[in-house]
């Protein structure tokens, strides 16, 4: 694999990492995307204790809702955030240390070729993937199943959270959802904008961590009650 | 009169004087209200019609009637205010939003702010 201290000066590249009520782990993602070069955004959502003390040392942009609104929501500010800075490509990435920065320049290949808008990351793909939890596979499942009606598009995996957007797609792309639709509701942002969109393999670490701070079973049920709504009241 | 007749009355006397406060502006909200106030008061001074009703509709008992149009009643109800939480939840957002945005700070300059 390409060094990553070697990625072409000439794109600017940021990744937006939401982080709520995270501590030693989000700072070890830190230090560990830090060396790409990379602008990060650290989009606080309302942690009950404000990360901004913890996050000091670090050179990096910090934004902070006032109270806690969700993943999607952080998002969508982060995504706000990073226009002003024009950036060519926008990597998301989970806070809990479930992804790694050394599957980003995977991930950025196809933006770069001008091969797709917008590359979703897929633990299915991946034959290095340690074996997924079984209940968050039929939960997994069951999620692309329901993506794919709501739709139509049929994808390998769902709500895994690193993806990387080209400037098209970040100028297209609104997340009204706050909480954890907005992973579905990206796809059906794609279908609307006609966005190109490619999955590329990523590895997903399952540590008793980011497990607690996962999503649950039951969180799903929540998710399908939200895309009901979302259709509901569009 | 009886009494559950008085008690059922003065709820629905209550009620409907909260709600003519409050939705002054919503015709069409109002309109329904009215509707729906008028057929307590109807079937609650003559009880019997609701029974009369029933039959012509296949269901045995006027109670049940009632019972069942409170149940889609109930979820036409739920329905609008969720509508409604959903629409304060994205205004919410966009205040918090701009407010972060606002506030962001830039590598190098990560002072502790009044985020508190």
């Amino acid at each position: 694999m390409q060094d990553l201290l070697h990625t072409p000066p000439k794109h600017k590249i940021v990744v937006i990492i939401p982080a709520y009520n995270e501590g030693a782990v989000l700072i070890s993602v830190i230090k560990e995307t830090l060396p790409t070069g990379f602008v990060i955004i650290v989009v606080d959502d309302g942690s009950d204790i404000p990360l901004n003390k913890m996050l000091q040392p670090y050179p990096l942009f910090y934004i902070r809702h006032r109270a806690n609104l969700g993943q999607g929501a952080a998002l969508q500010t982060g995504f706000n955030f990073a226009k002003k800075l024009n950036p060519d490509i926008i990597i998301t990435m989970d806070a809990d240390g479930q992804h790694h920065s050394s599957s980003i320049n995977s991930m950025i290949e196809p933006l770069l070729t001008n091969e797709a808008d917008i590359v979703l990351g897929s633990r299915f793909l991946s034959p290095g993937q340690t074996s997924v939890p079984i209940m968050k596979k039929v939960v997994l499942h069951t999620a692309r199943l329901i993506n794919y009606i709501f739709s139509g598009l049929l994808l390998s995996d769902a709500h895994n959270g690193l993806r990387a957007f080209n400037a098209t797609a970040l100028q297209k792309i609104t997340i009204t959802e706050n909480r954890m639709a907005h992973a579905s509701e990206i796809l059906f942002e794609i279908k609307k904008h006609k966005l190109r969109f490619k999955e590329v393999p990523v590895t997903i670490s399952y540590t008793a961590y980011s497990k607690k701070k996962g999503q649950s079973t039951w969180d799903s049920v929540r998710i399908l009650f939200d895309l009901i709504l979302h259709k509901l009241f569009k | 009169m009886t009494g559950i007749q008085l008690v059922l009355l003065t709820g629905v006397a209550f009620i409907s004087l909260y709600f003519i406060i409050r939705l002054k502006k919503k015709l069409l909200d109002l309109v329904l209200l009215a509707a729906l106030i008028l057929a307590a008061v109807i079937f609650i001074i003559w009880p019997d019609l609701t029974t009369a009703l029933a039959k012509k509709l296949g269901v045995g008992r006027g109670a049940d009637l009632v019972f069942y149009l409170s149940i889609l009643i109930f979820w036409f109800v739920v329905l609008k205010l969720y509508a409604r939480i959903r629409q304060l939840e994205k205004s919410f957002s966009q205040i918090i939003r701009e407010d972060a945005i606002t506030k962001a700070s830039a590598p190098g300059v990560n002072q502790p702010t009044d985020h508190e």
